[in-house]
């Protein structure tokens, strides 16, 4: 019983960080039709961070040392700026492109990015230590303890949401990005500045990505110039199993996603556990063969991929 | 003439989809153009947006140049677009599909008046405020996205094809309401119509498009019985109505 | 002016892209032969292994319209098949323990070993393009990223049949350039000779307008499976090609180095077109040679490491901002010399 409980908070824990990554793709989706292969890597330069620029073999901690508050705001805003200077550097000049062109748009500016980490850093992991109480234990009840991260992931990620809810129904940018991600053209011709909104959705979608660095360099421990590619690719799982073009949609997926692979985790049999990654995708791929559009279904989705 | 739509081309690629078309409009004016499917009505109304940028000619809004500017500058400048197929923003519900007409708009009290106000020209989007936009039905969000482009405070308004899909007795009521408007707020309308019958009883003055190029323009009081329309729209010649062929 | 005015010659023209490409690439082959340098025999086999591949990405993105992340996972499957029969006979068990008596105990020639491998290759890429292709555009190429990163943790991980992350080491070094070059305008004919075909442009159809295509009577599913198995197959063989170059082979040179490569020189050089393909390889080729030269010193002068790749992201990034249908404009080669169209050129073809 207790070990169910464990391996509840951590499916939640690990799904509400999925859910998160894949908000912050659907987010450009929604509103470009971009699939972002840059998203991990914006997470990857977001725990860069935090070290001195140098391919020494310890990292010198140099953002990553400063009271906690400051480094979380400095940590989110260096991600964000990255995010809206690829817009206007980059995605912005195709933006009349198809959809696979912006993929490929985003993988080459991901893998650029990935190899400028690697000539200012090195390419050997670095061993980084941040808020290191909340990589402790607490005890919920007698026999259940759980990371006191996992907790902290599950409150930060509904915070963010509700944040996020409030946002896009109660403010007038917010409900204009709505539209925006709709009907893009229309929304243009009732005089809603495209650009804008479209810049506001990488904040947003950078902002994320920020916090999501901070969150996953805190659990790891680790800095190195891949990690951003594998959790990439749960992002756009979770993002098309639960419905391209709709941010609950993401939501959903991030969590299913999450879930499925903690209890796989759980109980698949010791020598199988390292395939644990390819039973993930074996099942998204039988429940795709099932219900091709994804789980949450909106007039949006069925026009959009 | 608040509109001047001066020998614009228009193409889709390589395709030319209007030639050297003009279409003038003066203030308080509701102005119809007409012509069969492919004519390029639409493409007129979208090259006035902004939208489409055209590769010959100009368009004069009050006496300043317009096409070459972005869609959202065209609506900035007060004119407002009823597109084909109505498009409401569905995942919205009425009320913030209506709030989206006033992005343009600073004046926080007109706003809120003029939103009373539209809530009391269309009373069904009164009573469905809350609902989303998707759920209404044609009708409704005809009235809606009518209701939506006012919001933007227009000095002229475009639609294109309100009568799309709608019942005879709703599209009555549609061109009741905006014949209505004209005559309250002195709004100036440039609509599109697939049906010359109805574009001759709501409109000023008719123009007829065919395969591009306009055909025929006048005072509907002139065109009223119908048979020069006929002939511009179909491309018959006088005397040939068995021929059936229509010149493309 | 060369008329096309008898059947060889208008054979040659109708041909064109093909044979022309073929004769650019025998001219290079045949200098880099003739000069005996060492080292640039290297690179050319290197390019030529690479236009096997980038050839089979032209035969699937540019014909689907569908970006695959993929292929270079077909790669390892056919380099580790060859590896399985044609590695090391006296050293293989102690590499790959678990394989079965059969591969332990035969050594196969290296190009029946190759084509084995390529047949692999299309058996796996029938298996999963089953799933993916019946997924639309987007989400197919994400399936195909997902697909590149699953074989890639199951290779590593599944080290008894491929030492995992070290290296295999001892394949017989067969693949010479005009071994590459052979290969090469293989993978050139049936990628030019499929696209012109009518499954090519059933598929070609689909990818301007998916919708069209199905009201049109186009097995859209049909087609992109058979375009991927296809291309999965010439991929395959580009896999042995490329461990009987190196002698050796390793997982971690089939991830995202590869992927990023190949797909560069295809978009580069043009998507929808088989020179921009070639023409990708050898731009892509010298730009990537010049820089690690660079990386690694001319005289006291060096630049950081990692900058052929950030070099190559960055060509990609302009070129997609500023020329998305790539350096070819998505054009083949032609005849350059003008037809005879006169009245009296028409009289004479006909005698």
């Amino acid at each position: 019983m207790d070990y169910i409980i464990q391996t509840v908070i951590s499916a939640l824990s690990v799904g509400s960080f999925y859910a998160l990554g894949a908000l912050g793709i659907g987010l450009l989706f929604s509103v470009l039709r971009l699939i972002n292969f840059a998203h991990g890597d914006f997470i990857t330069v977001g725990g860069f961070a935090l070290i001195v620029p140098s391919s020494a073999v310890v990292a010198t901690v140099a953002i990553g040392g400063l009271h906690p508050a400051i480094m979380v705001v400095a940590i989110v805003a260096i991600v964000v700026a990255l995010a809206v200077i690829s817009y206007f550097l980059v995605f912005q000049h195709s933006q009349t492109s198809s959809p696979a062109t912006m993929m490929i748009v985003s993988f080459a500016l991901g893998y650029t990015l990935q190899n400028l980490i690697v000539m200012i850093y090195g390419g050997r992991p670095k061993a980084v230590n941040i808020f290191p109480s909340l990589t402790g234990q607490v005890q919920l009840s007698d026999g259940v303890s759980v990371q006191i991260l996992q907790l902290v992931i599950i409150a930060v990620t509904w915070i963010l949401l509700i944040a996020l809810v409030l946002f896009l129904k109660r403010t007038r940018v917010g409900v204009q990005m709505r539209a925006a991600a709709e009907d893009f053209r229309m929304a243009r011709m009732l005089g809603v500045n495209g650009k804008n909104v479209i810049a506001l959705a990488f904040v947003l979608s950078g902002g994320l990505a920020g916090i999501m660095s901070i969150l996953f360099v805190t659990q790891t421990g680790v800095l190195i110039f891949r990690m951003g590619v594998p959790i990439m690719l749960f992002f756009f799982i979770a993002t098309v199993i639960g419905g391209m073009g709709s941010l609950v949609g993401a939501v959903v997926g991030g969590y299913s996603v999450g879930i499925v692979s903690v209890v796989l985790s759980a109980i698949l049999p010791e020598e199988l556990r390292g395939f644990r990654d390819a039973c993930v995708f074996i099942l998204v791929i039988v429940i795709l063969l099932a219900r091709p559009q994804g789980i949450v279904l909106t007039k949006a989705a069925k026009e959009r991929v | 003439m608040l509109l001047e739509v001066k020998d614009i081309t228009v193409h889709y690629s390589r395709l030319p989809a209007l030639r050297e078309v003009s279409v003038t409009v003066d203030e308080g004016e509701i102005v119809c153009i007409v012509g069969p499917n492919g004519a390029g009505k639409s493409t007129t109304l979208l090259a006035i947006s902004g939208v489409l940028n055209p590769t010959h000619g100009e368009i004069l809004f009050d006496g300043d140049k317009i096409n070459g500017m972005s869609a959202e500058a065209v609506a900035r400048s007060g004119i407002s677009q009823v597109p084909e197929g109505r498009h409401v923003f569905t995942t919205l519900n009425v009320e913030e599909n209506l709030r989206i007409g006033t992005s343009i708009r600073k004046d926080r009290e007109n706003i809120e008046k003029d939103f009373k106000h539209i809530l009391e020209i269309f009373p069904v989007l009164a009573e469905r405020r809350k609902q989303a936009a998707g759920k209404l039905s044609g009708g409704e969000q005809q009235m809606l996205v009518i209701g939506r482009a006012l919001l933007t405070n227009p000095r002229i308004m475009t639609i294109d094809e309100p009568s799309l899909g709608l019942a005879p007795n709703l599209v009555d009521r549609v061109y009741e309401t905006l014949i209505d408007l004209r005559r309250s707020r002195g709004l100036t309308l440039l609509i599109v119509e697939q049906s010359s019958e109805r574009a001759l009883k709501a409109a000023d003055r008719l123009y007829v498009l065919r395969s591009g190029q306009m055909q025929l323009e006048g005072k509907a009081a002139d065109l009223r019985d119908g048979e020069k329309v006929r002939q511009a729209y179909f491309g018959f010649e006088e005397g040939s109505a068995d021929d059936g062929k229509v010149a493309f | 002016m060369i008329e096309a005015n008898t059947p060889f010659l208008r054979m040659v023209r109708s041909f064109w892209p093909l044979v022309s490409l073929s004769l650019l690439l025998l001219i290079i082959v045949a200098a880099v032969d003739l000069s005996g340098d060492i080292i640039l025999a290297q690179t050319l086999i290197e390019g030529l292994v690479r236009i096997v591949i980038v050839a089979a990405l032209y035969m699937f993105i540019g014909n689907s319209g569908i970006i695959s992340f993929g292929h270079i996972g077909f790669v390892m499957v056919g380099a580790y098949a060859t590896a399985w029969q044609t590695c090391c006979p006296y050293t293989r068990e102690m590499f790959m323990p678990g394989l079965p008596e059969y591969l332990l105990n035969t050594s196969h020639h290296f190009i029946p070993a190759i084509l084995l491998g390529g047949l692999l290759a299309a058996l796996v890429a029938l298996i999963a393009g089953f799933a993916i292709m019946r997924m639309s555009g987007i989400a197919a190429s994400i399936g195909t990223f997902a697909f590149m990163m699953v074989l890639y943790s199951a290779y590593l991980r599944w080290s008894t049949w491929t030492s995992g992350a070290s290296s295999v080491i001892g394949l017989p070094t067969t693949t010479t350039p005009w071994v590459g070059y052979v290969y090469a305008v293989i993978a050139l004919a049936a990628a030019y000779f499929y696209s012109r075909s009518k499954w090519g442009l059933a598929l070609r159809s689909s990818r301007d307008d998916e919708v069209a295509a199905k009201a049109a009577g186009v097995n859209v599913f049909g087609q992109r499976l058979l375009a991927f198995v296809i291309s999965a197959f010439f991929c395959g063989m580009a896999g042995g090609l490329f461990g009987h170059f190196l002698g050796m082979l390793t997982v971690d040179s089939f991830y995202l180095g590869m992927t990023f490569i190949t797909l560069s020189m295809l978009v580069v050089g043009g998507m929808q077109s088989l020179t921009g393909a070639v023409v990708g390889v050898i731009m892509l080729s010298v730009v990537i040679d010049v820089l690690r030269r660079l990386e690694t010193g001319v005289g006291s002068f060096s630049i950081p490491s990692s900058s052929a790749e950030v070099g190559v992201g960055l060509i990609l990034l302009i070129i997609l901002i500023f020329r998305r249908t790539g350096l070819t404009g998505n054009a083949e080669i032609y005849w350059p010399f003008k037809a005879d169209i006169s009245s009296s050129g028409a009289m004479k073809r006909q005698s």
